[in-house]
């Protein structure tokens, strides 16, 4: 089975910043979204606090991965997660996807080759993200 | 009010990495972020309804409500008949609101004071088809005044930044060819088609 993360949400980690800070911040979300864009330092901060927080804050993101693996080892992972969106892309090749918060409560419930390798695939896109479910998942 | 989209997944992307899928089979993995701001909590009580979507939305429980006169929606209905009242009521609960505040009330619980008419800000995510369904009824015309200024500013929004994805989107009647709300009508197909024909 092989995994490959091909597109995303830019910025993923400013915008589950920008929707942290939403819920309590009298600023607007676009405010914050420029705010945040210019300071990368400051998403860290904020991501980092990430435990406190409630897991639709990690929704607002689309993530695609480009899977092959056979009709049998797909079949497993939708029968595994409703989260998770797959077309055929013919043979043994999929497009998936969703949100980092599908990823994470995934991983969070079954330790298997195809969550491990889907969580790394979020290392350079989402670094603190990956590192914080990767804490989770033990 | 105003709806800005702030993040998308790009359709160029994926049509490469699936060997040049067409726009309405990426639909499902197309996901979109707007930022909605300052649209009444009527609106937003309507907004949630579409509970595929994902919501970060401003909580009154930790932000203090100050000068609600200024941070009201006024239905244009409600202006044309003078307001005054609207303007009385909305007066009295923001007196009433920081009475109970400066009472030691908690702030979640102050705001059960507030009216339906207070502003709010979101953020919302959906994914390409769930948006398209999103538009279908709330650019219709039989939709709410303000949803539907903020679908269209939605609408806008998408069409500029994925026009093949979205120029085929709007209300129902202008997405199927024919009006779905059946004795319900609005009757006004062609003015919704001509307003919408990208």
């Amino acid at each position: 089975m092989r995994i490959e993360l091909v597109a995303h949400t830019p910025d993923v980690e400013a915008m589950v910043a920008v929707s942290m800070l939403t819920t309590t911040s009298g600023a607007q979300p676009s405010t914050l979204h420029e705010r945040l864009l210019a300071n990368p330092v400051k998403v860290g901060e904020v991501v980092g606090r990430l435990e406190v927080q409630h897991g639709n804050v990690l929704e607002h993101n689309r993530l695609v991965w480009l899977v092959e693996a056979t009709r049998d080892e797909a079949l497993d992972v939708m029968l595994d997660t409703r989260f998770l969106t797959f077309t055929g892309l013919g043979g043994d090749r999929w497009l998936m996807s969703g949100n980092l918060r599908a990823v994470a409560e995934y991983a969070s419930r079954k330790e298997t080759e195809f969550t491990r390798r889907l969580v790394d695939s979020l290392r350079e896109a989402a670094p603190t993200i990956h590192a914080f479910i990767r804490r989770g998942a033990g | 009010m105003k709806a800005r989209l702030l993040a998308h997944t790009p359709l160029a992307l994926l049509r490469e990495a699936s060997g040049g899928l067409d726009a309405e089979s990426l639909q499902p993995h197309l996901g979109y972020t707007f930022a909605v701001e300052r649209i009444s909590r009527a609106c937003s009580h309507q907004l949630v309804r579409h509970r595929v979507a994902s919501f970060s939305q401003q909580s009154q429980r930790y932000i203090t409500v100050k000068r609600l006169q200024e941070r009201v929606v006024m239905p244009p209905s409600v202006e044309k008949a003078g307001g005054a009242e609207f303007k009385e009521l909305v007066g009295e609960a923001s007196e009433a609101y920081q009475l109970l505040v400066d009472k030691g009330v908690p702030k979640e619980d102050a705001r059960f004071v507030l009216p339906n008419a207070a502003e709010t800000s979101l953020l919302m995510t959906m994914d390409g088809r769930s948006l398209f369904h999103f538009f279908g009824l709330r650019c219709c015309n039989r939709a709410q005044w303000e949803i539907r200024a903020l679908a269209d500013a939605m609408l806008k929004e998408a069409r500029d930044a994925e026009p093949e994805v979205f120029d085929a989107a709007g209300p129902y009647c202008y997405q199927l060819g024919y009006c779905p709300e059946g004795r319900f009508t609005c009757g006004r197909m062609q003015e919704a088609l001509d307003r919408y024909r990208a």
